[in-house]
C-alpha cells in the first residue's frame, strides 16, 4: 500500500516537475519579448528624429537593405503591435499553467501526507 | 534574507551599464574628430591575423543601428545627437540601478541591526531566537512593504525599528505614522538612526507604564492577591514576550491570559493579570481598554466570599475586577440602559464569575446579586472556605438551568465557577420564576435559551466564554464531556467535606 503510494507520489512529482519547466519556459518567452519591445521602442524613437534624407536600411541575413523611412516607421509600428499581443498571450497562459501548477501542488502535497501516514503506519506495525 | 542578493546583482547591472556607458563616450569623442579629415590612412584588419593599409573615406557618413537589424545612414553630426540620446537612457537607467541598491543596502543594514537589537532585547527575557526571528520576520514584511512604497514614491523611508517585544508591535503601528512623515523627508539613514533611538526610547516608556499598570493592579488586589498577582503578572510578561510568536490561544490558564493578547501585550498586562480565566483577544482589549482608565470594584457590595473557590482567592478577586471590567467597558460601549443589555455585557462570559453575574440579576448599573438567595441560605459563610458543600445540589440545579455555552475554559474556571455556580444554584430553587426572568434576560444571549432545555440534557454545562456561542453548537456535544470533570471535582470537594 505504502509503496503503491510512493509511486503514485514519483509520478505526481514527475507531473509538476514538467509543469514547472513549462511555466519557466513561457517565463522566459515572455521576457524575451519584453526586451524585443523595449528594442523596437528604441528603434521607433530613432526613426522619428530621422530626418527624410538619409537612408534607411534593414538588415536581412548579410545584406543591407534599403528601406524607405516611412515603411520602415510603419513595420516597426506593426512589429510592436505584434510583440504586444505574443506578451499578452503568454501572461495568459502564463496564469493558466500557474494554476494547474497549483492544483498540482496540492495533490501532492496530499498524496505526501497519506505516505507519510501510510508509512508511518508500516512502522508502528512493524 | 534577500536582499544581500539584490544588492549583488544590482551592482552587476550598474558595471554592466558604467562600461556601455564609457563605450558611448569613446564613439562621441570618434564622431566628433572623424569629420574634421576628408580621408584617413589606416590599418584595416584583415581576417584575424592580418592588416592592410587603407583608405577611410565618406568620414562623414554613419551607418548607425537603431536596433532590431535596423539601421540608418546619417551624417556624424545625425550619428552625434543619436548617442546623446542612448547616454541619456543610459544615464537613466543607471541612476534608478543606483537608487535600487541604496534601498536594498539599507535593507540589509537594517536587519542585521535588527538582529543584533532584538537579540539583545530579548536576551533578558530569556527567548528565543523563535521569537525573534518571527518579530524579524514581521518587522522585515513591514520593510519591504513601506521600500516598496518608498521606491514606487522615489522617496526613502526609514524601516521600522522592529519591537522586540510582543507589545511593541502595537508601537510599531502608532509609530508607523511618526515614521512616515519622518521618512518621506528625511535622509534615510539619519531617520533611521532616529527612529531606532525613538523606538527604543519608546519601547522603555511603555515598559514602565506597563510596569506601573501592572503595579496599581496588585496594590488594587490588597493582601491576597498580591503573591499572585505578581507571580501571574510577571509570568504573564514573561509568557507573553516568550509567546509573542505564537497568537493561538492556549488553554493553561495564565499562558493563556498571556497568549491571548500576542499583539496587545500592552494594554493586556495593564488589565488583571494572572486571571485563570482565558479571555477572547477582542474582548480583552476591549476590556482593558475600558478597564484601564475606570476599573472599579463595584462588586464589594457582593459577596466576595461566596465566590472564593477553593482557596483561590485570588482568582474570584481577579475575576470579579474582570467582571467590573466587562460590565464597565461593555455598559461604555453598549449603553446599555435595559436588562437585555446589560444581559449583553453579561453575555460576553469570561469568567465564572461572569456566570454568576447573570444568574444575580441583570445588573442595571450594578451587580444586583441576590442575596437575599445567598443570605437565606448562609451561602457567603458556607461558601466563604469551602468551594460547594452544600451547593453542590444547587449547583448541579444551576448547571441545569444557566448552562447552555460550554466553554474550553473550563479547566481554568472550574475553581471560579464553583462559586459562581454556587450562587446561581441558590437563586435557582429561590426563585424560579427568577429564573425563567433570568432566562429572558439571557435572551440576548442565544446560547441561554436554547441552552435551557439542552443543559437538562447535559447538566454539568458550564457557561462558556460568550465568544464561543458558536462552538454552542460543539458545545452540546462538549459539555457532556467537560462537565463531568468539572462535576467530579466538585463532587470530589463535597465529599472531601
Amino acid at each position: 500500500m505504502a509503496e503503491a503510494l510512493q509511486k503514485k507520489l514519483q509520478s505526481e512529482l514527475e507531473k509538476y516537475k514538467q509543469m514547472q519547466k513549462d511555466v519557466s519556459k513561457s517565463m522566459s518567452a515572455r521576457q524575451k519579448l519584453e526586451a524585443q519591445l523595449t528594442e523596437n521602442n528604441i528603434v521607433k524613437e530613432e526613426l522619428d528624429l530621422m530626418e527624410s534624407s538619409n537612408t534607411v536600411y534593414k538588415l536581412i541575413g548579410p545584406v543591407l537593405v534599403k528601406q524607405d523611412l516611412e515603411e520602415a516607421k510603419a513595420t516597426v509600428a506593426k512589429r510592436l503591435e505584434y510583440i504586444n499581443g505574443e506578451i499578452q498571450r503568454y501572461e495568459a497562459l502564463l496564469k493558466e499553467m500557474e494554476k494547474k501548477s497549483e492544483q498540482h501542488r496540492e495533490v501532492l502535497s496530499s498524496l505526501q501526507q497519506e505516505y507519510q501516514k501510510a508509512t508511518g503506519r508500516a512502522v508502528a506495525k512493524v | 534574507i534577500f536582499h544581500p542578493q539584490v544588492v549583488k546583482g544590482c551592482d552587476e547591472q550598474i558595471l554592466h551599464w558604467k562600461k556601455v556607458s564609457g563605450d558611448y563616450e569613446a564613439l562621441d569623442d570618434r564622431l566628433r574628430t572623424l569629420p574634421d579629415h576628408l580621408s584617413y590612412d589606416v590599418m584595416v584588419p584583415f581576417g584575424p591575423l592580418a592588416f592592410m593599409p587603407g583608405k577611410l573615406v565618406h568620414t562623414n557618413e554613419v551607418t548607425v543601428l537603431l536596433g532590431d537589424n535596423w539601421f540608418a545612414k546619417c551624417s556624424a553630426k545625425q550619428a552625434q545627437k543619436i548617442v546623446d540620446h542612448r547616454v541619456k537612457y543610459v544615464k537613466g537607467e543607471l541612476d534608478d540601478l543606483l537608487k535600487t541598491r541604496k534601498n536594498f543596502e539599507a535593507r540589509v543594514g537594517f536587519t542585521e541591526d535588527l538582529k543584533e537589537l532584538s537579540v539583545g532585547a530579548l536576551g533578558h527575557i530569556g527567548s528565543h531566537l523563535e521569537s525573534s526571528s518571527v518579530i524579524m520576520h514581521r518587522v522585515y514584511f513591514l520593510h519591504i512593504f513601506k521600500n516598496l512604497f518608498s521606491l514606487f514614491t522615489g522617496k526613502q523611508r526609514v524601516a521600522h525599528k522592529p519591537n522586540s517585544k510582543p507589545k511593541l508591535d502595537t508601537v510599531l503601528d502608532l509609530e508607523e505614522v511618526e515614521e512616515e512623515g519622518k521618512g518621506v523627508e528625511a535622509d534615510e539613514e539619519y531617520c533611521k538612526i532616529l527612529s531606532e533611538k525613538e523606538l527604543w526610547a519608546r519601547l522603555d516608556q511603555l515598559e514602565k507604564l506597563e510596569e506601573l499598570q501592572d503595579e496599581e493592579d496588585r496594590l488594587s488586589d490588597t493582601g491576597d492577591t498580591n503573591g499572585d498577582d505578581t507571580t501571574s503578572s510577571s509570568s504573564s510578561e514573561e509568557e507573553k514576550e516568550a509567546d509573542c510568536s505564537q497568537p493561538e490561544k492556549e488553554p493553561g490558564p495564565k499562558t493563556s491570559w498571556a497568549t491571548s493578547s500576542p499583539a496587545n501585550g500592552q494594554l493586556v498586562s495593564q488589565a488583571a493579570p494572572g486571571g485563570d480565566t482565558t479571555k477572547d483577544e477582542d474582548e480583552q482589549e476591549e476590556e482593558e481598554e475600558d478597564c484601564l482608565p475606570t476599573i472599579y470594584f463595584s462588586h464589594t457590595v457582593e459577596p466576595k466570599k461566596v465566590r472564593i473557590c477553593t482557596g483561590k482567592n485570588t482568582t474570584l478577586k481577579f475575576s470579579e475586577r474582570k467582571e467590573h471590567s466587562l460590565t464597565h467597558s461593555k455598559r461604555k460601549k453598549k449603553n446599555n440602559g435595559t436588562n437585555g443589555h446589560s444581559h449583553h455585557e453579561l453575555h460576553k462570559i469570561t469568567s465564572p464569575v461572569d456566570i454568576y453575574r447573570l444568574f444575580v440579576d441583570v445588573k442595571n448599573g450594578e451587580p444586583v446579586p441576590r442575596k437575599s438567595i445567598l443570605k437565606s441560605r448562609s451561602r457567603e459563610n458556607s461558601v466563604c472556605s469551602d468551594t460547594s458543600e452544600s451547593s453542590a445540589a444547587d449547583f448541579d440545579e444551576r448547571r441545569l438551568v444557566g448552562r447552555s455555552v460550554s466553554h474550553d475554559d473550563a479547566p481554568h474556571s472550574d475553581t471560579s465557577d464553583g462559586h459562581t455556580e454556587d450562587d446561581s444554584p441558590t437563586a435557582l430553587p429561590r426563585t424560579p420564576s427568577r429564573f425563567e426572568a433570568f432566562s429572558g434576560t439571557v435572551v440576548e444571549k442565544d446560547p441561554m435559551p436554547t441552552a435551557v432545555p439542552h443543559l437538562t440534557i447535559a447538566p454539568p454545562a458550564l457557561p462558556t466564554i460568550l465568544e464561543r456561542k458558536q462552538e454552542e453548537g460543539t458545545t452540546d456535544a462538549a459539555p457532556p464531556v467537560e462537565p463531568p470533570k468539572r462535576v467530579s471535582k466538585f463532587k470530589a470537594g463535597r465529599q472531601n467535606r
